[in-house]
């Protein structure tokens, strides 16, 4: 699997984020980093106890991540998740949530899978 | 649909016709009950006041019979006890001398005013005193009852025939020849009785008979022939209550015997008239007494009459009434009716347009993702045929895009129907905008081979407060509106026009247009563009795109800028749209904009474009010439080349009728040499055609917009040296080692913000909360940081806070550069970043290049 296709996966926008960070080195760098990145694991804690205020910032920070890492799909249902806690529209919640997670765990699965494969390659 | 809506009429007739049948049945109802009421109580009023008369004439006929009969009695009294006295001065015991005891008798019967006195026998004879001599008529009962010894009182008639009444007490007188008589007989003229109880008065309403008991009358009164009164009964009286004459007669003979008063209602033709019977002492006499009702029949009906008539006013009254009342009361319920119908129409409408919004939308959505899905097969089963799959990527990629653009207008839409939608403004350069906008357009425009062309016409202003973002998205809007419904080789123009603003000095009015050679719109469809969730009839645009939104996002984005947009379109010539807004002057420094005194030609097509291009040229003290084709611009350089003044620098555009800008340098070039520089005005990217038109002898390229700045920067290349410390600048800043705080609270995106920066020369500090970000300055020896980049949400302190704390601290660099990075692109949170004091905010991603341009503006070397 390549980059481009983990992107195609993921559904995210290769050309913008390997324009913006001058080439395939520092995506795969930064996007392995992600599946480390403990906002999800914040996102989801802070919804089960019922801080929105905590969620709402680990919705953006995910968002922002997704943004800086051109994670389209992901960016765009955190991104309704954010605006829906924002506004506290806690109907929205839930629906939202599981959204966040289906695409969280394709983003995950992907670059998991890609992660694999390099290592893979690598001993070989 | 039809169907639908004769059905819906129908059963708009039906409850119209259901409401106006109940009002008009129930009206008829209630004048029928009215009418009713009225009848019933005015017959039963009648018939009371019939009883009441009836009850006062019995009443009045008893008093008056009761009248006639005492005064009957106290008359026959009065008779008798004169002859009682005549009796006691004369005493039958003493009348030893019948001749005395017969002087003495006539001469008292005389001085009481008797006509006549006479001894009444044994045998039934009289022997007169005095007098005529007189006679019974029915002799047998007056001879009983003196038998008896009573009083008693008779009709008989004198020899000369007169009519008189007799009267008897007992008394035993010595008579003729030794014998006794039984009784003393007096007589009194019976028209005398008459006139004393008045039976007979002409002047009054009520008459009287005295009859005997087997009809025949005593005492006669007016003219009647009859000699039984109850022959007169049987003959005059007329049914009345299904009686016929002979029952009356039946009846009164009854009473007769049972010595009862007798009192009944009888017509004499039409004449009502009450009848009233009672026995009369000392005889065998009754008296009947008839009153006529005539008058006083007239006086009741006359009053019967009127209140008839009066019920009969207030009726129509009542019913006039009731008719306003109905009448009112169907027009406001008509009213009701067509209010409700109006609002379910308009209920029905608005909920067709959602619902024919949400089938378009399901529609529009579907697309794409059928071809998404559909294209992602073709992939997956040609998986190996690298082309292939590229081709399908790129198709699933646009259509993911057109997704997300419908997404983003649905979302946009729901924002401002919810009232969530706010501006940003900030500082924003007009050309920057415009040109942002072209690059966008272009690759669709060249891949639907739509002429573009973009106009401004003296741009002074070229830095405004606006919020970019919206503005942005209304162009946009319009363009791709302009784009969509323009055929392939129809042509979009763009043109602004600044003029002055009634809002004042500081404030100047842009007239944007965007002109299309498209299909147009229908008047109606003109109508309601503006309206959410229309889109022009899918008859005419075979392939529609877009949610329907964009127009009704535009035009709320423009009035929410205090704007004004206005459309004019043709069917089938095509469409302007005509934005103005006012737009607050940013008083930036203005950099003068001058250039070193030279002369130049600027040749287009357009003669419009030429003049203004001039005139900005002019007023960067160039003095310019202008030609309207490639074979005058040639001539007017040959001209000028044999004056030996040269054009400094020759302004070319690349589309062109007849000769084109490319072909026109070439021969320029071939004639003159390479010693003028040209430049090649295009509105589209040159890349295509850079090579040929370099080849053809063009110097450089200058983009429309061509906005005064952009003029400026573009001949400035050609008329002086670059600036090597600029092009440096320009070429990917090194900022030789500033020292920038990156406040950031994921440790991901701080390490992408420091790899992108570092290579731009930057230093960078990581602090991982507003918080910490804080203290760091605080300890940091003064201008120890060149700026800082803060993340608004961050645990502990925001970024906003943060800001708020440093620039509260005190020391000469509080006012250090602090520049936002936010998630929220289109969000209210830049504001409200400038609003608590930062300079200024990037939207992630971040981009090196935006994060350069500005920390190059805020930090100085």
């Amino acid at each position: 699997m390549t980059l481009k296709e983990c992107y195609y996966v993921l559904e995210g926008d290769y050309e913008g984020v390997t324009g913006r960070l001058g080439g395939e080195r520092l995506v795969r760098k930064f996007i392995f980093k992600f599946l480390n990145d403990p906002s999800y694991a914040a996102l989801v804690k802070s919804l089960e106890t019922g801080d929105y205020e905590e969620a709402f910032r680990a919705a953006h920070t995910i968002k922002g991540i997704c943004q800086n890492l051109g994670f389209t799909r992901l960016g765009a249902s955190s991104s309704l998740l954010t605006e829906a806690l924002r506004h506290q529209n806690a109907e929205e919640y839930e629906a939202l949530a599981a959204l966040v997670k289906e695409d969280y765990e394709r983003t995950f699965s992907a670059i998991r899978s890609l992660q694999a494969e390099e290592n893979d390659g690598r001993t070989l | 649909m039809k169907l639908q809506e004769e059905a819906g009429k129908n059963r708009e007739n039906q409850k119209k016709g259901n409401t106006s049948r109940f009002l008009t049945i129930s009206f008829f109802v209630v004048v029928a009950v009215c009418v009713g009421v009225f009848t019933v109580f005015t017959l039963a009023m009648s018939r009371k006041s019939d009883e009441a008369i009836n009850e006062i004439g019995t009443v009045y006929m008893t008093g008056m019979n009761e009248r006639i009969s005492m005064h009957f009695q106290t008359t026959i009294e009065s008779r008798l006890s004169r002859i009682e006295y005549l009796i006691q001065s004369v005493p039958p015991q003493d009348a030893d001398d019948y001749e005395a005891m017969c002087a003495a008798l006539s001469y008292g019967a005389e001085a009481r005013g008797l006509q006549q006195l006479a001894l009444y026998m044994d045998d039934g004879s009289f022997e007169m005193i005095f007098g005529n001599p007189i006679e019974l008529a029915d002799p047998e009962p007056f001879l009983n009852s003196m038998r008896k010894g009573e009083k008693k009182a008779a009709v008989g008639w004198d020899s000369s025939g007169e009519e008189m009444i007799i009267m008897g007490i007992s008394a035993e007188y010595p008579a003729k020849n030794g014998k006794k008589s039984i009784a003393l007989a007096a007589g009194i003229p019976a028209d005398y009785m008459k006139q004393l109880l008045a039976l007979d008065n002409e002047y009054s309403l009520v008459y009287s008979h005295i009859i005997r008991r087997d009809g025949s009358f005593v005492i006669k009164s007016r003219n009647v022939e009859e000699d039984n009164y109850f022959d007169l009964m049987r003959e005059y009286f007329q049914k009345n209550s299904g009686k016929d004459s002979e029952t009356y007669v039946e009846e009164l003979k009854q009473a007769m015997e049972k010595e009862e008063d007798y009192t009944d209602l009888f017509y004499l033709e039409t004449d009502r008239r009450h009848i009233y019977c009672s026995s009369l002492p000392y005889s065998e006499w009754y008296l009947i007494t008839v009153m006529p009702y005539g008058s006083l029949d007239q006086t009741v009906n006359k009053l019967g009459n009127e209140r008839f008539c009066l019920m009969l006013l207030s009726m129509g009254v009542i019913t006039l009434a009731l008719i306003v009342v109905f009448l009112m009361y169907f027009r406001f319920t008509q009213n009701q009716i067509h209010e409700l119908e109006r609002a379910e129409r308009e209920a029905v409408r608005a909920n067709g347009a959602k619902s024919e919004f949400l089938s378009n939308m399901s529609h529009d959505i579907r697309t794409p993702m059928n071809a998404i899905m559909g294209m992602t097969a073709i992939a997956a089963a040609n998986i190996d045929n690298q082309q292939q799959v590229r081709n399908c990527l790129k198709k699933i990629s646009l259509s993911g895009k057109h997704l997300l653009g419908l997404i983003n207008d649905i979302l946009d839409m729901s924002k401002i129907e919810s009232g969530r939608m706010s501006l940003c403004t900030e500082e924003v350069s007009i050309p920057e905008i415009m040109e942002s906008l072209v690059n966008m357009i272009q690759p669709q425009m060249k891949e639907k081979k739509q002429q573009f062309d973009i106009f401004i016409d003296h741009v002074e202003t070229e830095k405004v407060y606006c919020d970019s973002v919206r503005l942005n998205q209304v162009l946009l809007n319009l363009l791709s509106n302009a784009m969509k419904f323009t055929p392939e080789g129809g042509t979009i123009q763009v043109s602004l026009k600044e003029k002055e603003s009634p809002l004042g000095e500081n404030y100047v009015r842009m007239h944007l247009y965007v002109r299309d050679t498209g299909i147009g719109m229908t008047p109606e469809f003109m109508e309601k563009i503006f309206d959410s969730f229309t889109r022009e009839d899918s008859k005419r645009v075979r392939k529609t795109e877009g949610t329907g939104l964009g127009m009704a996002i535009t035009k709320y984005i423009v009035d929410a800028m205090k704007g004004n947009i206005e459309v004019e379109s043709q069917l089938g010539k095509g469409t302007t749209f005509h934005v103005t807004l006012d737009l607050e002057k940013a008083d930036a420094s203005k950099e003068e904009l001058r250039l070193p005194e030279c002369h130049m030609l600027v040749v287009d097509d357009d003669e419009e474009l030429c003049r203004s291009t001039a005139d900005a040229l002019t007023e960067m003290g160039i003095t310019a010439d202008w030609a309207l084709d490639g074979d005058t611009a040639i001539r007017m350089i040959e001209e000028e080349d044999r004056k030996q003044e040269n054009y400094r620098i020759i302004l070319l555009d690349w589309k062109m009728p007849e000769k084109n800008g490319i072909e026109t340098a070439r021969e320029i070039r071939r004639k003159m040499g390479n010693k003028i520089p040209i430049l090649l005005i295009s509105a589209y990217d040159w890349s295509d055609i850079e090579q040929e038109a370099r080849e053809a002898g063009v110097t450089g390229f200058i983009s429309k917009p061509l906005f005064k700045s952009t003029l400026y920067y573009g001949i400035r290349q050609c008329t002086e040296k670059p600036d090597p410390v600029n092009a440096a600048k320009n070429q990917g800043a090194d900022f030789g080692g500033a020292r920038v705080l990156v406040a950031e609270d994921n440790d991901l995106n701080w390490e992408i913000a420091e790899e992108l920066l570092s290579g731009l020369g930057l230093e960078l500090e990581h602090a991982e909360n507003g918080q910490i970000c804080v203290d760091l300055f605080r300890r940091s020896p003064e201008g120890y940081y060149a700026a800082i980049l803060m993340d608004i949400r961050m645990p502990v302190m925001t970024g906003y806070e943060a800001t708020r704390a440093i620039r509260e601290l005190k020391r000469p660099d509080a006012d250090i550069p602090i520049i936002a990075m936010t998630a929220d692109a289109f969000s209210e949170d830049a504001q409200k970043c400038l609003d608590c004091g930062m300079n200024a905010h990037v939207a992630k991603p971040i981009d090196i290049r935006e994060i350069a341009k500005l920390l190059e503006r805020y930090v100085t070397v």
